[in-house]
C-alpha cells in the first residue's frame, strides 16, 4: 500500500468544451473512473482538472480517451524547439519516435527543412528538460527556443478565441434576432408604419432564423449529441431541446398552419432566434468575465522576464531567462526584473518586491542579500548569482500554490457541483412532467383562447393541448439552466486565492479557505511569531544614575562571549551609539555569568547566584530586579571592582503588529491563544503585554498538536499561527496552519496558508480575505439557486390560472442569461477588495512597547 | 459500436417507445386531435430518451 502510495503523481490537465458544473461532474466521473486514478477534481473556472494517479496504471493518453468519451478534449501544452544537426528525413523521424515514446508527449512534429520541432506535451509528466534531453543523446542540437507560447500567451490565445467566437455568434444571432422580431412585431403597435410588410412573411422569417439555428446554435446541438451519445448531459442539451422545439414548431406552423400549433400567425421564430441570441450573450459575457477573474494569476505570470543577461566566458550575454543555469551570474540593470532567485555577489541596489510579498515600500539589498526572481529593480544596478532557476524559484512556486488552490474544491463547492451535476437529469423530468400535467389536466381546466405569451406579439388563441403543453415543458428546459450554479463557487474561489496572493497571503486550497473563513480560536506560537525571536535591551538600571556607563561596561564584559544574551547587550550598546571595545581579559562562569577586565577595571556581569558567591551586595537593585522579573525580563547585575554598580534587562520583544493584530482577532469575535515552552510567569507577561487572555505555556515543541488536538476537541475549528518549520507538526494537526514570515522559500512550508511576509497583521488579512471569499461564495450560491427556485414555477407556468399569460422561452433565456452574469459580476466586485485591515495601516501599533519582555 | 452500446441503445429505446406508447394510449380516453396525440407522443419519446440515456448507458457499461 505504501509502495502504491509513493507512485502516485499528480497532473495538471487542460480541459476545453466544459460549459457547465455537469460538465465538471462527467469529466471527474470519466477520469475517476479509470483503474490507476485516485483522484480527480476538475475546476470549471480555470477549465483544468488535477488528476493524481498512477503512472503504472494509467497512461495519458487513457486519460485523454476517458475525456474524449465523455465529449471534451485535452488540450495539451506545445512548445516549438529548432533542432540542429539533422542531416536526413530520417533523423526527423527518429526524434519524432524517440520524443513521442516519452509518457507525457502527446504529438510530435518534426520538420526537417525547417530544422525545427512542434511538440504537444503535459510538463507535469514530462518536463521539457527531459525533451531536450531525449534529443540530445540521440546526437541532435536544441539551438533556441522558438518565440512561441508561453503559459501566459496560449491562456490569453484561447481565451480571446472563445470571446471572438461568441462574439461573432453573438453578433449574428443578435443581429438577424432583432430583424426577426421586427418583423414578427410587423403587425403591431406603430410597426406598420416604418416595418415593410413583407418582413413579417413566414418564408423570409424562415429564411431569416434558419442560419441563426444552422449557425450559432450549431454548437448546442453538436456538443449535447457528443455529451448524449456518451450518456450524459449538460446544459448544451437544454438549448438544443428549447431552441429546436421552438424552431420546429416555428416550421410547421409556416409549411401546415392547420396542424394545431396556434396557426400561421404563432410561428415562434423570434424564440428561437432570440432564444439563440440570449444564451450566446450570457456564453459571450460569461468568457469575457470568467478570464477577468484569474488576472491575479495572470498578473503573476507577466512578472517572469523573458530575457536574463548572463556573464558567460567573461562576457555579458543575452538569453532567454529559462536557459539561466544554477550559479551563473547575472547582471541586473535599474528598472530591469530579475528573472531568477539569487545571492547578490557586487552592487547594492533598492528591489520592489511588493508582487510577491505585497510590501509597498522597496526594500535595500546589497551583498549578501537574498533576491528574488519576479522583482523589480529600482534603483543601482548589481550582480548576482543564481541560486534557484526554473521550477524552483519562488515566483514559479506561488504560481503553481495558487493555480493548484485555485483547482481543489472547497467543501461548499462540492455540494453545489454535486447538485448541478445532477440538476440537468431533474430538469428534464420535470419538463415532462409540466408536459404531461399540462396536456392532460392543465389545458382543459385552465385555457382560455385569449392566452398571451409574456413579450410576445400574439395570442394563443389556435395552439392546442399538444402547442401549449409543448411550450410550457420547453420554457422549464430554457429556465432551469443552473449555469450560474457551476460558476458561482469556482470564480469567487479564483478572485479571493489571486487577491490573497496579492498581499503574500498564499492559501493552499480552496478548503483552507473555507476553514479560515469560519475559524473560531487561533493559537499563536509566541517565540518568532508574536515575538521576534530574539531577545535585546529593555531596561538599564544604574545606581549613580548614569545608565550609558553600565550598558557600556555590560556590553564589553560580555563582548567574547558567545550567549544570545551577550549579543543582545553588545547589539544594544551600539544602538546607542556606545563604542563597545574588547576587554583585556574576559571568563565565562557557567550557569551564573561572566567576568573580564578593561584599563584596570574589574567587571563581573550575571546572575543573583554570581553576586551572592563573589559577596557583592544587591539590596538597593532587589526591588526593580524583582519588578522586572515579575515582566518575564531576563535581568544581570553589574558590578565593577567588587561593588554592585546597576542591572540590565533584556527579553525577547513584541513585533510592530502583533498588538494590532490581536486585538483585531477578537474584535472579529475569535478566541486567541497563546502557546509557549516558556514558565508561566514569563508566557503571562507577554500575554499581558499583546492582549491575549488564554495562554498555554510550559508546552514543549512537540506536545503543541496535542494542545490543538483538545481544543479541536472542544468542537472549535482551530488554526494555528507558527513558524513552518519548527512547529510543522501542530499546524498540520491544526484546521488551518498558518505558517508565517516563510519568505519566498514557499515549498518547504507544513502549512495550509502561507505568508510570505513576517507580519502578523497577515494573519488577520488572510481570514478577511477567505471570509470575503466564503461570502462572496454565499450570495452567489443565493443568487443562483434563489433563481433557479424562483424562476422554474413561472416557468411552469404556476400564473397561468390567474393572469393567462405564459413566460416565452426567449424571456426564460433573457432571464438565465441574466442570472449567469450576475453571479460573475458579483465576483468580479472581488477585484475592488481590500482587506479592512490593510485599509489603514497604522504605521507603528506598538511604538513605546518596544521594551515589552517576552523570554 | 460496442456490445454495451447496443444493449444500451436497445433498451433505452424500448423504454422510451413504450413511454411513447403508453402516451398516445392514454389520449384515447379523451378527445385529441391526431397532431396532439402523435406530437405528444414524439415529445415524450424525445424527453423519455434523454432521460434515459445518462441513466442507462454508464450502468449498462458498469455492468
Amino acid at each position: 500500500m505504501a509502495n502504491e502510495l509513493k507512485n502516485l503523481k499528480t497532473i495538471s490537465l487542460r480541459i476545453s468544451g466544459m460549459m457547465c458544473a455537469a460538465c465538471v461532474a462527467h469529466n471527474e466521473e470519466a477520469l475517476s473512473s479509470l483503474p490507476g486514478v485516485t483522484k480527480a477534481v476538475v475546476n470549471l473556472a480555470t477549465g483544468k482538472a488535477r488528476v493524481e494517479y498512477d503512472p503504472d496504471k494509467v497512461t495519458l493518453e487513457d486519460m485523454k480517451k476517458a475525456v474524449s468519451d465523455a465529449g471534451y478534449e485535452v488540450v495539451l501544452d506545445n512548445i516549438q524547439l529548432k533542432i540542429g544537426g539533422m542531416s536526413c528525413q530520417a533523423c526527423a523521424s527518429n526524434i519524432e519516435t524517440a520524443v513521442g515514446s516519452l509518457p507525457g508527449v502527446g504529438r510530435v512534429v518534426v520538420n526537417f527543412a525547417t530544422g525545427s520541432a512542434g511538440i504537444d506535451y503535459v510538463p507535469d509528466i514530462t518536463p521539457l528538460a527531459e525533451i531536450r534531453d531525449t534529443i540530445h543523446e540521440l546526437g541532435y542540437d536544441v539551438i533556441e527556443k522558438i518565440e512561441g507560447l508561453d503559459e501566459l500567451d496560449r491562456e490569453r490565445n484561447a481565451r480571446q478565441k472563445e470571446i471572438r467566437r461568441q462574439l461573432i455568434n453573438l453578433i449574428i444571432s443578435g443581429t438577424l434576432g432583432t430583424v426577426v422580431m421586427i418583423g414578427m412585431l410587423q403587425p403591431y403597435w406603430i410597426f406598420p408604419t416604418f416595418v415593410p410588410e413583407w418582413l413579417n412573411n413566414k418564408i423570409i422569417l424562415f429564411f431569416l432564423t434558419t442560419p441563426i439555428v444552422l449557425g450559432p446554435a450549431r454548437q448546442f446541438f453538436i456538443n449535447s449529441w457528443n455529451g448524449l451519445r456518451h450518456g450524459v448531459t449538460d446544459m448544451n442539451l437544454l438549448y438544443a431541446t428549447g431552441i429546436g422545439a421552438a424552431y420546429g414548431i416555428a416550421i410547421i406552423n409556416t409549411f401546415w398552419p392547420d396542424a394545431g400549433f396556434g396557426g400561421k400567425n404563432a410561428t415562434f421564430y423570434e424564440a428561437a432566434a432570440l432564444l439563440t441570441a440570449f444564451i450566446i450573450l450570457g456564453r459571450y459575457l460569461e468568457a469575457v468575465t470568467r478570464g477577468r477573474t484569474s488576472e491575479a494569476i495572470r498578473r503573476l505570470m507577466k512578472l517572469q522576464p523573458k530575457r536574463a543577461r548572463v556573464i558567460r566566458d567573461n562576457q555579458e550575454m543575452d538569453i532567454p531567462a529559462e536557459e539561466v543555469q544554477l550559479n551563473e551570474v547575472i547582471i541586473v540593470r535599474p528598472g530591469e526584473a530579475l528573472p531568477v532567485d539569487g545571492l547578490v555577489i557586487e552592487g547594492y541596489s533598492s528591489i520592489d518586491q511588493s508582487m510577491i510579498t505585497g510590501e509597498s515600500m522597496p526594500v535595500e539589498k546589497g551583498k549578501g542579500d537574498e533576491v528574488t526572481g519576479g522583482t523589480i529593480n529600482k534603483t543601482g544596478a548589481f550582480k548576482f548569482r543564481a541560486t534557484r532557476i526554473g521550477k524552483d524559484t519562488a515566483l514559479f512556486q506561488i504560481i503553481k500554490l495558487v493555480e493548484d488552490a485555485q483547482t481543489t474544491k472547497a467543501p461548499i463547492q462540492k455540494i453545489a457541483d454535486k447538485v448541478a451535476g445532477r440538476f440537468i437529469l431533474g430538469v428534464h423530468m420535470l419538463s415532462m412532467v409540466t408536459f404531461l400535467f399540462w396536456f392532460f389536466i392543465g389545458f382543459s381546466l385552465w385555457f382560455t383562447p385569449d392566452s398571451r405569451m409574456m413579450l410576445t406579439p400574439y395570442s394563443l388563441s389556435l395552439v392546442g393541448a399538444f402547442g401549449f403543453s409543448l411550450l410550457v415543458s420547453v420554457t422549464v428546459l430554457v429556465i432551469s439552466c443552473p449555469c450560474a450554479l457551476g460558476l458561482a463557487t469556482p470564480s469567487a474561489i479564483m478572485a479571493g486565492t489571486g487577491k490573497g496572493a496579492e498581499y503574500g497571503i498564499l492559501f493552499k486550497g480552496a478548503d483552507a479557505m473555507e476553514t479560515t473563513a469560519r475559524l473560531h480560536a487561533i493559537i499563536f506560537d509566541k517565540t518568532g511569531t508574536l515575538t521576534k525571536g530574539e531577545p535585546s535591551v529593555t531596561d538599564v538600571v544604574a545606581l549613580d544614575g548614569n545608565d550609558q556607563e553600565v550598558l557600556h561596561m555590560a556590553a564589553v564584559a560580555e563582548k567574547n562571549s558567545e550567549h544570545p544574551l551577550g549579543s543582545a547587550l553588545v547589539s544594544g550598546a551600539r544602538g546607542k551609539g556606545i563604542k563597545v571595545e574588547d576587554a583585556d581579559d574576559f571568563d565565562a562562569i557557567p550557569g551564573q555569568g561572566v567576568s573580564a577586565s578593561i584599563i584596570g577595571h574589574k567587571l563581573l556581569l550575571g546572575n543573583r547566584r554570581l553576586m551572592q558567591e563573589q559577596n557583592i551586595a544587591l539590596e538597593k537593585l532587589l526591588p526593580e530586579a524583582e519588578r522586572l522579573e515579575y515582566e518575564g525580563k531576563t535581568v544581570m547585575f553589574l558590578a565593577i571592582n567588587g561593588a554592585a554598580s546597576g542591572m540590565v534587562a533584556v527579553a525577547d520583544t513584541l513585533k510592530d503588529t502583533s498588538v494590532q493584530a490581536i486585538r483585531e482577532l477578537k474584535r472579529m469575535g475569535i478566541e486567541v491563544i497563546m502557546i509557549t515552552g516558556d514558565n508561566q510567569r514569563t508566557a503571562e507577561a507577554i500575554a499581558r503585554q499583546v492582549g491575549i487572555d488564554r495562554v498555554l505555556s510550559e508546552v514543549l515543541p512537540e506536545y503543541k498538536a496535542e494542545e490543538v488536538r483538545k481544543l479541536q476537541s472542544e468542537g472549535k475549528i482551530v488554526a494555528m499561527v507558527g513558524d513552518g518549520i519548527n512547529d510543522a507538526p501542530a499546524l498540520a494537526q491544526a484546521d488551518a496552519g498558518i505558517a508565517i514570515g516563510s519568505g519566498t522559500d514557499i515549498a518547504k512550508e507544513t502549512g495550509n496558508v502561507i505568508l510570505v511576509k513576517d507580519d502578523l497583521l497577515d494573519v488577520v488579512a488572510g481570514i478577511q480575505v477567505a471570509k470575503a471569499t466564503l461570502r462572496k461564495i454565499k450570495e452567489n450560491l443565493v443568487w443562483a439557486f434563489g433563481y433557479n427556485t424562483l424562476a422554474i414555477p413561472f416557468g411552469m407556468g404556476v400564473l397561468y390560472p390567474f393572469v393567462a399569460q405564459l413566460v416565452s422561452p426567449e424571456l426564460a433565456a433573457l432571464l438565465m442569461a441574466t442570472s449567469s452574469l450576475s453571479v460573475t459580476l458579483n465576483t468580479l466586485r472581488m477585484q475592488g477588495y481590500i482587506p479592512p485591515v490593510k485599509r489603514v495601516r497604522q504605521p507603528n501599533a506598538v511604538s513605546g512597547l518596544e521594551s515589552l519582555p517576552a523570554q | 459500436m460496442k456490445n454495451s452500446d447496443l444493449i444500451s441503445a436497445f433498451i433505452y429505446t424500448g423504454i422510451s417507445l413504450l413511454a411513447a406508447g403508453f402516451f398516445i394510449v392514454a389520449t384515447l380516453s379523451a378527445q385529441y386531435s391526431n397532431v396532439d396525440r402523435f406530437g405528444g407522443a414524439a415529445w415524450v419519446f424525445i424527453l423519455s430518451m434523454i432521460i434515459l440515456m445518462p441513466l442507462i448507458i454508464p450502468a449498462v457499461k458498469k455492468r
